[in-house]
């Protein structure tokens, strides 16, 4: 069976999005074959010109622009390539994608996303409610909208605190100052409301899965980063199998029956054993092919759901793989990069 | 002592932990004792196997176990 994958976020830099990964992992399928169209916001994204993953790319125009801009693009791309499925792992496509998702459908468009109500509990004023029912802990945390509120939340956290915008930005202040310019900058930058929370001691551990929508997993992989970017970026990982984390996971995807894939980023005290909930990211973090270089090929059993193929059922992964990545470079013509300017199109 | 059952070890004294991610790195002696631990034996059935096998007074055996048990503990493995 050959499907066409409309795929976002192939710019493959130094703070890469998912695109790739998710792209070499549906290469990988055994049981389809995969075509991936690069869907790119810029004409120097590095995935446009890695044409053996990325067999054809279009600009995008911003998911801002709305339903007119975006979606009518996707019909374009539908009507004169082809696009079978299209998997967005960008933030800010989702809302946009989720909320017309079954006008993709009715145009031979398929996607497998949360809804607009799974989606909204990404948020980080949601997450202490989750983690309760997953079974996990949240560093104590205030949510905040004024000065007056940002000043009572200190004193009853207790300095130092992580001072965190709703979905984007955190910075550990140690004093009410440092905590003020902080809460200032974010307001500037993304809005209310600024979250203050207590610092946690622990290793930064992650899994990725996906839920079919059911209550039932298409496959989890829980990793540990070894050694970040200075973004925080991870750059080398290895597979850890910490069962608390692993089994609130799952809990997550039984509960919520969440659909598609997501990130879920806990701080782990293994000393204390507690696994503190930092955040839940509702699409494929950039490190997803890991899982599929150990076994768990979660973005094709995505495809596979969608398109009524048989599922495979990833039920174990080996701990202790390691996962590392590194920079490449490429020699092309100036082809690619003129059509790409003049037609939107590679 | 399931922590320690979970280690990966290889002959030449790596060890991992896929519960925290966390590697070591341990001598022969430590290596000898881990594998011992791992087949469920008991403190003293390994102090009598490592007079047995190394060159070493019991008294000398017992302080090396005792240190090298305590350093398990601090890391939450046993």
């Amino acid at each position: 069976m050959e499907i066409k994958i409309a795929v976002s976020g192939i710019n493959a830099v130094d703070n890469p999005g998912p695109g790739i990964g998710v792209a070499k992992s549906l290469l990988e399928a055994e049981d389809f074959s995969a075509e991936i169209v690069g869907l790119a916001y810029d004409a120097m994204e590095p995935g446009i010109y890695m044409d053996w993953i990325v067999k054809k790319s279009f600009i995008m125009p911003y998911p801002s622009g709305g339903h007119d801009a975006f979606i009518n693009r996707l019909l374009y791309i539908k009507e004169n390539y082809g696009m079978d499925f299209f998997m967005p792992v960008l933030d800010a496509e989702l809302p946009v994608v989720i909320k017309y998702s079954h006008e993709l459908e009715k145009n031979g468009i398929k996607t497998f996303l949360p809804t607009y109500e799974q989606f909204k509990l990404r948020s980080k004023d949601r997450l202490e409610e989750i983690a309760n029912n997953i079974g996990i802990e949240i560093p104590k945390s205030e949510v905040v909208t004024s000065y007056e509120e940002l000043i009572k939340a200190i004193e009853k956290i207790g300095l130092p605190v992580m001072v965190k915008g709703a979905f984007y930005k955190a910075y550990r202040a140690f004093t009410t100052q440092e905590a003020v310019s902080y809460y200032n900058k974010i307001v500037a930058q993304w809005g209310y409301p600024i979250i203050v929370q207590q610092v946690v001691s622990g290793e930064e551990m992650n899994v990725v899965a996906a839920g079919d929508g059911e209550g039932s997993s298409l496959g989890m992989v829980g990793i540990k980063k070894v050694w970040i970017t200075e973004l925080g970026k991870i750059w080398t990982g290895i597979t850890i199998k910490n069962e608390k984390m692993l089994s609130a996971s799952q809990k997550f995807i039984e509960k919520y029956s969440w659909k598609g894939a997501f990130e879920l980023e806990c701080i782990v005290d293994t000393k204390e054993s507690r696994v503190y909930l930092i955040e839940i990211n509702p699409r494929f973090p950039a490190w997803s092919y890991f899982s599929t270089g150990v076994g768990v090929n979660i973005a094709a059993n995505i495809i596979r759901k969608s398109f009524g193929m048989p599922v495979k059922n990833y039920t174990d992964y080996p701990a202790g793989k390691l996962y590392v990545r590194f920079t490449d470079d490429l020699v092309t013509d100036m082809e690619r990069f003129q059509k790409i300017i003049t037609r939107g199109e590679s | 002592m399931d922590r320690i059952k979970q280690l990966a070890i290889n002959d030449e004294g790596f060890v991992f932990d896929p519960l925290t991610g966390d590697s070591f790195t341990v001598n022969q002696t430590g290596l000898f004792i881990l594998k011992k631990l791992k087949e469920g034996k008991t403190e003293e059935e390994i102090l009598q196997e490592i007079t047995g096998e190394f060159e070493v007074s019991q008294e000398e055996a017992e302080r090396d176990l005792i240190d090298f048990i305590e350093k398990l503990r601090s890391y939450r493995l046993i």
